[in-house]
């Protein structure tokens, strides 16, 4: 069997269909000896590395249709499977000043034990934390991802999806979803509906946890220079 | 035993004369008991027989006060400029006894001389066990033949002191060990930093704050730093909090049993429009269904046995008692034998405790006596053996009622609260936990999960004595699973974030039992010494925020990127202590370390001293006279200071060219009264002020420059410095003074109308003020509300900033002044001919909202901006120009605008002054 063909065989049954150039590349890359299997998972491995608006085949089933960011629709279900990858993840159960705390301390140092909030005395209502605490581990997360046309949207965590976490997901990571809805423009992420695949594109990632605290203190609100804006 | 015999003579001491005297009364029996005068009046000796283990004693017991010793530096690096503070580390110390406590010393040793026995009763703690030591210190070099003991007891009380002296002990050398240990590190430490920073700031600045202390002492203390360290952390975290919006569903079910109000699972979105979405989703299909009815028992369990930490911290929450003050009434009934002793870090009762003997004692009170007697009916079931907090000091059991009082006559009402206390504490601890029945009702609406729970109290138990807690029940209707109905609401609902609260007193107390800092016996001090120097002070919630003061000292040393404001460091030597006390190491292995590692810190912490120089610089205005070669320069006589009534008040020039009248008694008296920065020329006249007193008051003759006052004033003015020249004071706020810290001290500053529109309807309390109506960020007692509690927004390019003219309404570009005055302060002025609008740019910033931008060279500056919040002013802004007629230890003469009235901005800030 052809090598190039087996590996896009691989690759397509995991939702990634890579362009001909891609695969093209990668088998001019490596070695021929190399037993299949292991070929296959390091193209996927590769892939999973790459800007997917230039590896990935755009056809209207893989990728969203138009108008798909549009919040005037109350309901979109479509089926997929479109692979996305993401640009942004923001945890929207938890404020983003407290994350920038927790971003300050732990550069301080000073790292939480469990979730421990040391403000809180117990057995006094008077000196109740007067903001709501913190759900569990964090999230639902708000994810912002691109399909492989270069579209963009909102997707949202209504049900903790695996591997969906601030700490473990990186950006660039690939995303396949399938049948899912679009509720509003933003596309509801289910277990159902959204498999990680993993992966990250390193300089995304690195920009974006290196901007990640200022970008949160501005969302927070807190501005350089606002009084004469 | 030598079973009768010789009688033998005992010397007995006690730590306190009250104490003295409750054991010689209690021993005696009262009977036989002879009192005479020691050396020193208040010492007085008691003595009678008493009989121990069959031997026949002559008891005599008298008392010190406390420590009998003191540890000091020798004579020769006692005084402040004797050595380099860094010497301190290992200049020679000894322990002596001082001036005061001779007179007692004296009594110990004629008494020692005539007796075979030396018994000790001092307090059972460390500190007890070193006073100890220093008692037989004493005692051994009068009498080398002494035999020493040790009583060890835990409350004032016939059965245990009679126990107590019956089975006599041995005294602990390593409890005195770690006391001196931590002595001699707290010594050391205190002093080099103390020297080394006041001599570093207290004449480079005016610290107003403590005006009325001539020979300011800027103290450092190894506890009492990190405890002031939390309290400036806390502040901080307030001032940098951002208020951000979250959205929660709610849902309620109303029906005829009641109402339900449910939850939603996932508590709060701070994204709109994923809670929108959510909601939608919800409201389309509204149908609830039950998922799930859970019903449990709930207990809520009494307090573990009373330690002296809880102690403080319940008084402070329940009576508003300062934990200082709350172990002073303790001791005080401690002494009167009502409770045990009341310094103990061990809240689990020994097995040998008889606490049903300590409950019987209160049945017949008035108010809990019936609780008491139901507790120890069997058959009410009420009883239980306390629960174990998991702490022993292997000294003293927890704190408990010893006495029944029904109230005393001489109690005031702190004595009744804190009884109260301890004995509503004692029996809830004893109780069995109140019991209740929770309902919780989980429902699902379009996949979202919702959850009710209402409470029924079925027994109320140890609630019924202990009044301070509660626990309230709420009824929700009956709901069976795979139930269907329609809520009555659902709603979408915000709220917004809000910062945490100050540190409370009780808060305090917890950071710094959880993180080592001092000992039971000692942190209420440690609190106490923040507020005596003006590090931090106390709100009537008993909430503590730091001065200017406190917040300056801690933001130097972190800069410094010192952690000696954190509690980690002094963790680690409370940890030592307590390894020399448990024998675990010896007291010159920790001091060799601690010192050795304290001394490099402190090294280099001087080496990087311009950074406290710079943190304070950002709060307090720097001293006009520090260079000597100002002390030459003696001004004209203008007036006999106010304030010192001591010195004359002369007329000079600083050393930037501005005027200023200052009392010649500086630094003893900081008495000054700046003039405007707008003036050229001053000549004090022969001329009197009529109105002036204390009088004479010369009046001076000012030329002002034409450019910098507005032209309804004249530039030559005849002037009095003593406050009732209008047009001075009104010049003074136009212009600001030279001052830096002259600014609207007391007026607050006034939003200005260009930064002022960003309205918050959100209503909430603000932080700063705590009044409704506005939130912290708007709030118009703060001058920012925006600072980050650790990254400054120092650096800020000022390229593009403008404003709008208030004259003609053109754009006027942001510069850089680079006068001799005002270098590199940054100020807007109108480009139009003829147009002579001009701003400083830090005046705005005063008056400001959020305006972050940084306006001198100073990188702390934007944290001046927030400093404001507390009543004083823009005090740090850097060469504030809307600066008021204000003596530097007075009030500000006037506080009202010129131009229109306002008494709260001033007219360089008055938004009619231009129109």
């Amino acid at each position: 069997m052809d090598l190039a063909a087996a590996v896009a065989t691989h690759l397509t049954s995991r939702s990634l269909s890579p362009t001909p150039q891609w695969l093209a590349h990668f088998t001019s890359s490596v070695r021929s000896n190399t037993p299949l299997p292991a070929l296959q998972k390091t193209a996927e491995f590769r892939l999973l590395g790459t800007d997917i608006t230039t590896s990935l085949q755009a056809t209207p089933q893989s990728t969203f249709p138009a108008g798909i960011s549009e919040s005037a629709v109350p309901e979109l279900r479509i089926p997929g499977p479109v692979p996305v990858q993401v640009l942004d993840l923001e945890d929207i159960g938890r404020s983003r000043w407290s994350q920038v705390e927790a971003i300050e301390m732990d550069e301080r140092g000073e790292t939480r034990k469990g979730h421990e909030v040391i403000r809180v005395v117990p057995d006094e209502e008077d000196n109740s934390d007067p903001n709501p605490p913190a759900t569990n581990a964090g999230g639902p997360h708000k994810l912002l991802v691109q399909d492989a046309k270069g579209n963009k949207a909102y997707a949202f965590e209504l049900e903790d999806v695996k591997d969906i976490d601030i700490s473990s997901l990186s950006i660039g990571a690939k995303i396949v979803l399938r049948d899912f809805t679009v509720a509003r423009g933003v596309i509801m992420l289910t277990p159902r509906s959204a498999l990680v695949l993993g992966g990250k594109i390193e300089a995304w990632d690195k920009k974006w946890k290196d901007d990640r605290k200022k970008v949160l203190k501005e969302k927070a609100g807190w501005r350089e220079e606002n009084a004469f804006s | 035993m030598s079973g009768g015999g010789r009688a033998i003579t005992v010397l007995n001491v006690a730590e306190k004369p009250s104490v003295a005297k409750s054991v010689a009364t209690l021993l005696s029996r009262g009977q036989g008991i002879r009192v005479r005068e020691g050396r020193s009046r208040y010492n007085k000796i008691f003595e009678f027989d008493y009989s121990i283990r069959g031997q026949h004693c002559r008891m005599l017991v008298t008392s010190v006060t406390g420590h009998l010793m003191e540890l000091d530096f020798e004579d020769r690096f006692r005084k402040w400029h004797s050595c380099d503070p860094a010497d301190l580390y290992a200049a020679p110390v000894r322990k002596f006894v001082p001036q005061d406590k001779l007179d007692i010393k004296r009594t110990l040793e004629e008494e020692a001389r005539r007796c075979q026995w030396l018994v000790l009763w001092l307090d059972c703690d460390r500190e007890g066990e070193n006073i100890a030591f220093e008692v037989i210190n004493i005692c051994t070099v009068a009498n080398r033949n002494l035999t020493i003991k040790r009583a060890r007891f835990s409350a004032l009380i016939e059965r245990e002191i009679h126990d107590s002296v019956q089975n006599l002990i041995e005294p602990n050398q390593w409890f005195a060990d770690a006391v001196d240990a931590r002595q001699e590190i707290d010594l050391r430490i205190g002093a080099s930093f103390t020297r080394f920073q006041t001599m570093l700031l207290r004449d480079a600045f005016v610290i107003d704050s403590a005006a009325d202390d001539r020979n300011l002492v800027l103290s450092y203390g190894p506890c009492q730093f990190p405890t002031l360290g939390f309290v400036v952390e806390r502040f901080w975290e307030i001032q940098s909090h951002e208020p951000e919006e979250f959205w929660t569903i709610n849902c309620s079910h109303k029906s005829e049993e009641g109402i339900a109000t449910f939850n939603w699972a996932r508590g709060h979105l701070f994204d709109y429009t994923c809670a929108v979405i959510i909601y939608e989703m919800c409201v389309e299909e509204p149908s609830a269904t039950v998922t799930r009815v859970r019903q449990q028992e709930k207990f809520k369990y009494p307090p573990h046995p009373l330690s002296t930490i809880e102690l403080e911290k319940r008084a402070s929450r329940y009576f508003r008692m300062s934990s200082e003050h709350t172990m002073k009434v303790a001791e005080e009934l401690y002494q009167a034998g009502f409770i045990s002793y009341p310094r103990t870090e061990t809240d689990n009762f020994s097995a040998r405790t008889d606490l049903h003997a300590i409950a019987q004692e209160q049945q017949g009170h008035p108010v809990w006596g019936s609780y008491a007697q139901r507790l120890l009916d069997p058959s009410s079931g009420l009883w239980r053996n306390p629960s174990n907090g998991g702490h022993d000091d292997k000294a003293h059991p927890p704190i408990h009622p010893t006495k029944f009082s029904g109230g005393e006559t001489n109690w005031s009402q702190d004595h009744h609260r804190l009884y109260e206390l301890v004995v509503r504490h004692f029996l809830a601890c004893v109780s069995q936990p109140a019991i209740g029945a929770e309902t919780t009702v989980e429902i699902d609406i379009a996949g979202e999960q919702f959850a009710a729970t209402g409470r029924v109290i079925i027994a109320k138990n140890y609630l019924d004595v202990y009044r301070f807690e509660s626990w309230g029940g709420s009824v929700i209707p009956t709901y069976v699973p795979g139930q269907q109905f329609i809520p009555t609401t659902l709603t979408l609902d915000s709220g917004v974030t809000r910062p945490p609260p100050l540190l409370s007193e009780a808060d305090l107390l917890n950071c710094m039992d959880k993180a080592g800092i001092g000992t039971d016996a000692t942190m209420h001090d440690h609190i106490k010494k923040l507020l005596d120097r003006f590090y931090a002070t106390k709100d009537q919630n008993m909430r503590l925020s730091p001065t200017n003061l406190g917040e300056a000292l801690v933001m130097g040393y972190d800069d410094m990127g010192y952690k000696l404001w954190k509690p980690n460091l002094r963790s680690m030597m409370e940890f030592d202590m307590r390894a020399v006390s448990e024998g675990a190491k010896t007291k010159a292995e920790v001091l060799e370390t601690c010192l050795q590692q304290m001394k490099a810190c402190f090294l280099d912490a001087r080496s990087n001293k311009q950074k406290l120089m710079e943190a304070m610089a950002v709060f307090f205005e720097r001293a006009a006279r520090t260079a000597r070669d100002e002390q030459h320069v003696v001004g004209e006589f203008v007036r006999l200071c106010g304030l010192c009534h001591q010195s004359n008040m002369v007329l000079k020039r600083n050393r930037d060219g501005n005027f200023m009248v200052g009392c010649l008694g500086f630094p003893q008296c900081r008495n000054v009264v700046w003039l405007p920065g707008s003036v050229s020329e001053a000549v004090v006249t022969a001329n009197i002020c009529n109105s002036c007193s204390p009088g004479p008051v010369y009046m001076i003759q000012f030329k002002f420059r034409r450019l910098e006052i507005p032209p309804n004033y004249s530039v030559d003015h005849l002037g009095c410095i003593g406050g009732c020249d209008d047009t001075l004071q009104q010049l003074t706020e136009i212009c600001g003074t030279g001052s830096r810290m002259s600014a609207a001290r007391g007026g607050g500053p006034t939003p200005l109308s260009s930064s002022a529109q960003r309205s918050n309807s959100r209503q909430q309390a603000c932080s700063n003020c705590r009044q409704l109506g506005h939130s912290s960020t708007d709030c118009p007692s703060v001058i920012s509300g925006t600072r980050n509690s650790r990254s400054r927004r120092a650096d800020q390019q000022d390229g593009g900033l403008s404003i709008s003219c208030n004259t003609c309404g053109a754009s006027c570009p942001l510069r850089t002044a680079n006068t001799s005055n005002n270098k590199g302060r940054k100020f807007y002025s109108c480009q139009s001919e003829g147009c002579n609008f001009f701003v400083w740019e830090d005046s705005l910033q005063n008056g400001g909202g959020r305006h972050g931008a940084n306006g001198g060279a100073s990188n702390s500056g934007t944290r001046s901006n927030s400093l404001g919040g507390r009543g004083r002013g823009g005090r740090g802004a850097n060469n504030a120009a809307n600066g008021t007629f204000v003596s530097a230890t007075g009030d500000p003469v006037t506080g009202r605008c010129y131009v229109c009235g306002d008494p709260s901005h001033f007219a360089n800030v008055c938004p009619n002054r231009f129109t």
